[in-house]
This record gives structure tokens, sequence and C-alpha cells, in this order.
């Protein structure tokens, strides 16, 4: 019959299309090469990627003959579930550009190789870069990583909206934050928006208020977490909501105005966030940072960013290796400022300031900018601040209440 | 049509596999060539099936009896069903299971009748009825994360395509609903996105059984000056039974099993008050690394989907009908 | 017919119009929407309340995302595994179904209940077994691999599917070849699946469809740039920070023009009266 005629040269067809597809992949590996994979969530639409792809390693295949970079970017989203994946099946790449946040974890897990073991000069290497971001690496007495890039937040602003509320200049301290708020709500416009309640959101303003999350060894938050000075630091957002100064997006509903249309909409004056901010609206909205207004610990801030990390069942940690040391030297660090990537090195911030004005804030903000606590069970600490803080703005529970518990859960986890 | 008559026959097919008995004398050589002939039929597709899913699902009901760990080779500590007895005590896994059941309470009927409906306006000879049936099917055919984001979207409190058109423009409600804030309202709008997304679905399932009926009969009730809804309910609906109640077992089994939607739109929150089964299930294995947990909580949706799909092929079964 | 039922026959096609017309507008909205936003320029943050008509079209976003980064060529895998998985699948599955639907045989009910238990587990608690799995067989990073998963992962579906429509078709055909001295192959081949044409087209579209989109399985076990499919390049286009939506919504529209292609293809074999035909002669 026709139809089974016609099924049989569409799988011969599908059959030859399919080998061809894959045929090229196979006739490259015949080379005597070291090929590295390196997996990364550098986002495809901006120019992280091309830059990866087009300067950086075609620069590094160049000067390291016989070694291939093989680049793998992943939608951000995704990485961890991959990455998670890959370890339960042991098939891991040789490099990752990790999260901060999941350097404890995956480190808990046995995956990764202690650089301050296998590299020789892993202290010359550290020693160039900040040590807020080289701490997050650090995990049971070895570093498991190196920073790559790194980033932090301030307060954003729109001069425009600033000065539609009818404000001179940003607030300096929490007692003018407040002032200013509600001068501007008196304008109609909200002077701070922020979108949630993760440490990521609230963990700045805890750290100004002089208060902590956990004690320095990070073996307990009762205490801490829950002390006066992180009340009072929470206690100043709740102020601020309940009188109507703060947009409800604080909740971690999804329906709101955002920051970003928000603030390009002229609704909201300010937020914090990092530079690719600037990246982001820079065109379309009169943007300005400054650094976050200081309480009673001043003005301190949340690091953020990324580490490069090398995985144990790696078979080529020397090639790996020198990639790692490629990209932590000035020029690739250099290169990647320009595609919006902080540098972690300390001797470029310079540079850092020509290539965009606005890192001298990030600069400053990030010299004294705390860690999220290096924890493998980071992600289920995260959710209790979501869960437990809401209560706080919705009016259930006190602010000392909701803290107190989340400190209970907090220590159960540590 | 009724291979149950035959007494034999229907004792070899009330027996299961495990009570096989050896093919005696009394069947004939062609009914031996038949059972060979079906397992031939049977043997590549089921092969493949039963090595990619259910042997992964035998490995995924043991991770879920264990405290499992992920880096292979380190060991994993045994737990029985300790993994489902959390479940049981879990406040949020009831409100996922409520959150799926609401979801699957909504639109499964709301795609069945819809669907239905569309099919029957669409069986007939008139001018662009491909467009037609092509415009229906384009939401099935977009992908579940571009319209997951894009309703997101559309649900914004200000400003939002819905709430401008129920409060500016036809002022049907007094103020702006903020649909995706609070747990039954978000809901709603996630089963919106699921019934928008799905009718084309079973749009063109029923379309194809009606188009199965056979005209003469059609016609021979509208001959017989009966009208268009009883023709309808007479000819029509009776023969596509089967169809409607395989869409309704198949939609009951994806509204439990709804998730990107979710993870998309609300993420589970504000709190988890919007969680269903599978976002949670989610969160507890790739976030919290707890795949003991989360496979146990995948076997209870299972046994739940299970259970509901037992009862309703009961309550569609037709007297003569073998299974 | 007589004059008046022309007359009420053109009315209740009017009414049919109208009724579908209406329908059709209502659900085509939000996807008007996409269309219009693919077409506008610099989409990073959407405009509210949403704009229907963009103030200067432009096909930025389209040339934006055909040209970036092989994007063609994820195109094509992902022409090539769904193309070969909706075949696979197709025929693995009706065969499965004819089984079930025509013969019986020990432990029929037995399979066809596992068959329905492998529909009922969510695929998302699968993936790590099934990539314990692939890994073992060899079938990590290659299109290959996909298609064989994706074919498993659709199998049991449309068995359930076919095998339903197969029970409708009249025994007294299929015996009149059995008399005839015809084989169940033959059976198969000549009677029951031209017979199925409009339940066959139908599995093949939403087989061919969820190969097309099926995203976590191949993120999971594609590694190589070269072999991604579809899905993975346009969610790469969300940032971690921002998303274009205007490109996003223009390589979504991009990736669903095959997908149309075929279901207009299939359609068309919605013929009626195939069974009826062959019951008269």
């Amino acid at each position: 019959m026709r139809l089974s005629r016609m099924l049989v040269l569409l799988v011969l067809t599908a059959i030859v299309a399919v080998t061809a597809a894959t045929a090229g992949a196979r006739v490259s590996g015949a080379k005597k090469t070291t090929t590295i994979t390196f997996w990364n969530a550098y986002s495809s639409d901006g120019p992280e990627v091309k830059r990866l792809d087009k300067v950086i390693i075609p620069q590094f295949e160049k000067t390291h003959p016989g070694i291939v970079v093989k680049d793998v970017p992943v939608p951000y989203d995704s990485l961890h579930q991959k990455l998670v994946t890959g370890v339960a099946g042991g098939q891991l790449p040789d490099l990752v550009r990790s999260d901060i946040i999941w350097v404890p974890e995956l480190a808990n897990l046995g995956v990764l190789e202690p650089l301050d073991k296998s590299l020789p000069d892993f202290k010359a290497l550290s020693s160039t870069v900040f040590p807020g971001p080289l701490a997050t690496n650090f995990w049971k007495g070895h570093y498991y990583g190196l920073p790559l890039d790194t980033n932090t937040r301030t307060w954003n602003y729109s001069t425009t909206a600033l000065a539609s509320a009818g404000l001179s200049g940003p607030p300096k301290t929490f007692a003018e934050l407040k002032a200013d708020a509600a001068t501007a709500k008196a304008k109609g416009l909200y002077l701070y928006a922020e979108s949630g309640l993760s440490c990521w959101n609230v963990c700045p303003w805890i750290w100004s208020a002089g208060g902590s999350i956990t004690n320095s060894t990070y073996t307990k938050a009762s205490g801490f977490l829950n002390g006066p000075k992180s009340v009072a630091g929470i206690q100043m957002l709740v102020d601020l909501y309940k009188a109507g100064l703060m947009p409800n997006i604080i909740l971690g509903g999804t329906g709101g105005l955002g920051t970003y249309d928000g603030i390009t909409q002229g609704k909201y004056v300010s937020t914090l966030d990092g530079p690719w901010m600037f990246a982001i609206l820079g065109g379309s909205v009169k943007l300005a940072g400054t650094t976050i207004p200081a309480g009673a610990g001043g003005s301190v801030s949340v690091v953020g960013g990324e580490d490069i990390v090398m995985t144990k069942s790696s078979k080529n940690k020397a090639a790996a290796a020198e990639f790692t040391r490629f990209m932590l030297h000035p020029w690739a660090q250099n290169q990647m400022a320009r595609a919006g990537q902080m540098t972690v090195l300390k001797s470029l911030t310079k540079q850092l300031v020509k290539i965009h004005p606005y890192y001298s804030i990030y600069l400053k903000q990030i010299a004294n900018a705390r860690p999220r606590t290096p924890t493998p069970k980071w992600p289920q600490i995260d959710q209790v601040f979501q869960t437990e803080l809401p209560k706080a703005f919705k009016g259930d529970e006190t602010v000392q209440q909701a803290l107190d518990s989340a400190a209970k859960q907090i220590d159960a986890l540590l | 049509m009724t291979l149950s008559s035959s007494p034999s026959q229907t004792g070899l097919i009330g027996r299961s596999a495990s009570a096989l008995r050896p093919i005696t004398r009394s069947f004939s050589r062609r009914r031996r060539k038949d059972v060979i002939a079906a397992y031939l039929f049977l043997a590549p597709g089921f092969a493949l099936f039963a090595l990619v899913i259910l042997y992964p699902i035998t490995r995924a009901f043991q991770i879920s009896l264990y405290h499992w760990a992920i880096a292979p080779g380190t060991p994993s500590e045994f737990i029985g069903f300790g993994n489902y007895s959390k479940a049981l005590h879990d406040p949020i896994f009831w409100r996922g299971l409520v959150n799926s059941g609401f979801y699957m309470a909504v639109t499964v009927p709301a795609q069945i009748v819809i669907g239905l409906a569309i099919a029957v306006l669409l069986d007939a000879h008139m001018p662009a009825r491909t467009l037609f049936r092509t415009l229906f099917y384009l939401p099935v055919v977009t992908s579940w994360v571009v319209v997951s984001l894009l309703f997101r979207y559309l649900f914004i409190t200000d400003g939002g395509l819905f709430n401008w058109f129920l409060h500016d423009a036809t002022h049907v409600t007094g103020h702006n609903i903020d649909w995706l804030g609070q747990r039954w309202t978000a809901m709603v709008a996630i089963s919106i996105l699921g019934v928008w997304k799905g009718v084309g679905w079973s749009m063109i399932i029923f379309l194809a059984a009606l188009q199965g009926v056979p005209r003469e009969l059609k016609e021979a009730a509208a001959v017989d000056g009966a009208k268009a809804w009883a023709r309808f309910r007479a000819v029509s609906l009776p023969a596509i039974r089967p169809v409607v109640a395989f869409v309704t077992i198949l939609l009951v089994m994806g509204g439990f099993n709804v998730f990107i939607s979710v993870y998309l739109m609300t993420q589970g929150g504000p709190q988890n008050e919007t969680q269903v089964l599978l976002t949670w299930m989610y969160l507890q294995a790739f976030s919290f690394l707890d795949f003991g947990y989360g496979s146990a909580i995948s076997f209870m949706l299972t046994l739940i989907v299970f259970a509901l799909s037992i009862v309703q092929l009961r309550l569609f079964r037709r007297p003569s009908e073998a299974v | 017919m007589v004059v008046g039922d022309k007359r009420r026959a053109r009315t209740l096609l009017g009414a049919r119009l109208a009724l579908l017309t209406v329908g059709a507008i209502v659900l085509i909205i939000p996807f008007a929407y996409m269309v219009a936003t693919s077409f506008k320029q610099n989409t990073l943050v959407l405009q509210l309340p949403p704009q229907f008509i963009p103030h200067r079209p432009t096909t930025a976003n389209y040339r934006e995302a055909w040209n970036s980064n092989q994007f063609g060529h994820y195109f094509l895998n992902s022409l090539i595994v769904a193309t070969a998985t909706t075949i696979l699948a197709v025929l693995l599955s009706s065969m499965m179904a004819f089984a079930f639907a025509r013969f019986q045989f020990p432990g029929r009910r037995l399979l066809f209940g596992l068959l329905l238990i492998g529909l009922m587990v969510p695929t998302m608690m699968l993936l790590i077994p099934q990539f314990l799995l692939a890994r073992d067989i060899g079938a990590l990073n290659s299109l290959w691999g996909l298609v064989f998963f994706y074919t498993a992962m659709n199998l049991a579906l449309n068995t359930f599917l076919l095998r339903s429509f197969f029970q409708d078709i009249p025994r007294e055909l299929e015996e009149a070849m059995v008399v005839d001295g015809a084989g169940p192959w033959a059976r198969y081949r000549k009677l029951i699946m031209p017979l199925s044409r409009p339940a066959l087209a139908t599995v093949a579209i939403f087989t061919f469809l969820a190969s097309w989109d099926e995203f976590v399985w191949a993120l999971t076990v594609i590694n190589d740039p070269s072999r991604r499919t579809l899905p993975i390049a346009i969610a790469l286009f969300q940032g971690e920070h921002q998303t274009s939506w205007g490109l996003v919504f223009a390589a979504s529209l991009i990736a669903i023009a095959p997908v149309i292609a075929i279901f207009v293809t299939f359609q068309r074999q919605f013929v009626s009266g195939i069974a009826s035909g062959a019951l008269k002669g």
C-alpha cells in the first residue's frame, strides 16, 4: 500500500538525516586535543555569550594550543536542575560557572574539587580577588572554587521620578528614607519598591540596621536573626508598608507592577538592584545609583555573583585549571566587564569605572557587602524567609514573632 | 461485537497474566496463531515502553523508600514509608492536593463542554472550516512556557488585559482584581489558561470522533424529523461516548499533573498558597534535593489519579464492553 | 428539499459561523497580543495597558531570532527529532492498539493496565531514573537518544487513543478478510490503518507537537550546543535578569510554523463517511 511505502521512505529519510546531523560532531573528535566543557548561564540575548565565544575562548585556544573549550550556556532557571541531574548520573562537565549560593551545596555533595589543595598557585590567585566573593567558595575548611564575577545591590533611582516626588536627593539614612517616602507618597509616588522577602531582598536592611542572620560561624540563628537590631531593620520596612508607603509587591505576589516596569512608568522612584539594571533600563530611564541608606550598622549590602568551580569527575583537570586562570586574568576579566560582568579583581577597579561609570557605586558598596549564609540548606532557609516574613507585613504577627519562628526553623536547618 | 459471549473466552479474559494456563488442544490452531500474532504486534512497542517508562517507575518507587542521597556512591538511608507518612502530615501537601483538584474540577468539564460544542459546530460543510480549526488549535500548539508568561502578564492587577476588560472597559467589577495575589483568584486565572490552551486539543479529538459517526445514521435521524439537539443526543453522543470517556480520563490525569503554568505564573506562591502537587514536588526534589520525598509525593499523586481513573472507567463502561 | 428547509439551513449556517467567529476571536486575543509584541522594538519592559497595534512595526525581532547563534540549526534538529518520533510512535502504538483492540490473549488486561499506569505517572518524577538509564544505554547527548525516549514517552497515550478508535471499526469487514485468508498483518495494513485515518492523523499531530515542544528532557540530556533543540534555544532568549519579550515571542512564533503546517496537512484526513462508504460497499 502506498501508505506503508511512504512510511518506509520517511523512516529511511529520517535515519539518513539524523546520521548526517550527528556525523559532523563525530568527525571533529578525531584530532588529538583536550576538550573541556564549561557550563554557564550567560544569557544568549545579551553580550555575554558573544564575548565569551567570539573573543575570550578563541584567544584562550590560540594561547593554549591543544585545548578546546566547549561553552554550554544553559538557561539560568534550569542550570541548577541540570547540575543536580548531572550529579545523580555522574555526568558533570569540567567547569561550571555556578551561582555562589550553590557552591556549598555542590561541595557538600562531594562533586567539587578543592582548589586550595589542587592548584599550586591558589594562594596567589586568591589574593588578587575581593575577599567577600572569595569567601563564598569556602566550605568545611576548603575552598572549592574561585570567584568569577560579582555583584551587589545598590540604591538605584530614577532622577526624573525623584524630582517629581519633590526630593532633592536620595536618602542617606533610615530616618531620611522614612521621611522621603512620605514626601513621595504625597506626590503619588512610591519612593522604594522591593519585589519580595527573600534574603536577597531584605538582608541588606537587616545588616544595615546592625543585625545579622546568624553567628559568625553560621551555626545558630536564634539570638541573631531575631535580635533587636535585626528586628529594627525589618520593622522599618513593615512600618513603611503599613503606612502605605511601599507597594504590595513586597509580599511576593506575581500580579503587581514590577520594579522595572514601575520605575519606567514613573510610579516608583527607586529600588535595590545590581549593575545589570543600568544595562537594561539605562536607555529608557535616567538612572543613578548610590549606597544603601545607612542604619545603625552602616550601609551594608548583599554579595551576589558567580564562582567558577571544577568538578572532581573532570578528566582534564590541568586544562580546566588553565582556563580558570585565564578567566581570572585581568585581560579576560576586562573583556567580561565590558559585557556587564563586574570583575572580582582588586587591580581592575579603576578600569571598571572607565568602562561603565556606574560601577563606582558598586565598588563602594561591595567593599563591606556580606554573603548569605553559606550552607547546603540555603534554599530551605530562603523559603523560611519567604513564608515567615510576610506574616509580619500582613499584620498576622509582630516582627519579633515572625523572626522568632524563622530563627527557630533556621536553627533546625543549620 | 460480543467477544465475551463465549464462556471459555470469558474465562480467559478474566484471568490475570500470572495465572496463565497452557494453551490446550481445545483452542483451534488459528486461535494460537492469533495469540502469537498479538504478542508480535505488541512486542516492539511494549518493550520500548517497559524499558523507558516502567523500569524508571520502579526505580523512582525505590527512591521514595529512602532518604535518597544524590551523589553516586553515597549511601542512602532506608526509611520505608517514611516519606509517605511525611506527605500525609504535610499541610502544604494537602493544600497542593486541593489546588490540583480545583484546577482539575474547573478545567476538565470546561474543556469537554466547550471542545465538544466547537467540534459540533465545525462538523459540517462550511466555508473557512480549515481556518477555524487551525485558529482553535493555535493555543494548543504554542509552548506552555511562552503562554504561561504571556498570561501572567495578561493577569497583572493594574493594567493587565483581563482587568482592563473587566474594570475599565465593561465595568463588570468595581476595582482591579489582584488575580495572582491570592489563592483562589490565582487558581481561577491558572485554570482559565488551562482551558484556553486545552480546548483545541479536545476539539480535534471530538471532531475526529464525530466525523467517524456514519453519515447515514445522522441522516436517518434527520429523516425521522428529529430536531438537531435531539438528533445529537440520540445518535452522535452515544456514538462518541467512548471518546468522551477517554478524553475525560486523560484530562483528569492532565489536570492533576499541572505544573508549568503554575510554576511560571505564581511559582506556587505567594507563601505556598497556590502550590499544586507537582510544583511542591519539584521544589522538594530539585531545590531542596530531597528526591525521596519528591518521589513519594509523585507516587501519591499517581495513586489518586489511578483511583479516579478506575472510577471513571466504571462509570463510563457499557454493559457489553469488556476492558 | 423544500425552500423553507433551504432557508433554515442557511440561517443555521449563519448561526454556526457567528458563534465560531466569536469563539475564535476570544481565543485568539492573547495570541494576537503575542504577534503584536513580536513586531515591536525594545520590548524589555512590557507596556500596560497592552497595545495591540505597534507604533512602528519592525521585523527586527524575527531577524535577530533567526540569525542568532544557529537558530536554524536547532530548528532542523527539532524537525528531525519530531518527525522521526512521530513516525515511530504512530507505527508502534498502532500496532499495540491493534493487538489490544482485536485480539484476546493472556495478560491483555494487565499489559493495558501497565500502559495506563505509565500514562498516570508524572514525568518529572522519572527524570533522574531516566537519566541514569540514558547514561547506561548510551543515549545521552544524541538526537537518536531523544527520538528513542520521545517515542517511548508517547506510546501510552497514542495506544490508548488508537485502541478506542480501532474498537469502533465494525468487525464484519475484518471477518470478511479473514474468510479470504488474510493474516493479521494484512488486516492491519489494508483495513485498520486506512480506515483509521482521522485517528492516525490526530495521533500524529499530538506526537509531533509533544516532541517539538519538549523542553525538560532535551535540556537534561543534550549538552552539545550543536545538538540542541528549539525549545532550549527559545529559553535561552530569557535572560537571568531581563527578557526581550519581542524576541521570545518572535522565536516562539517561528517555532509554531511547522506544527501549523503539519496540522493543516493532516487535518484534511478528517474525511467523514469512509467507514460508512466501506459498509455500503
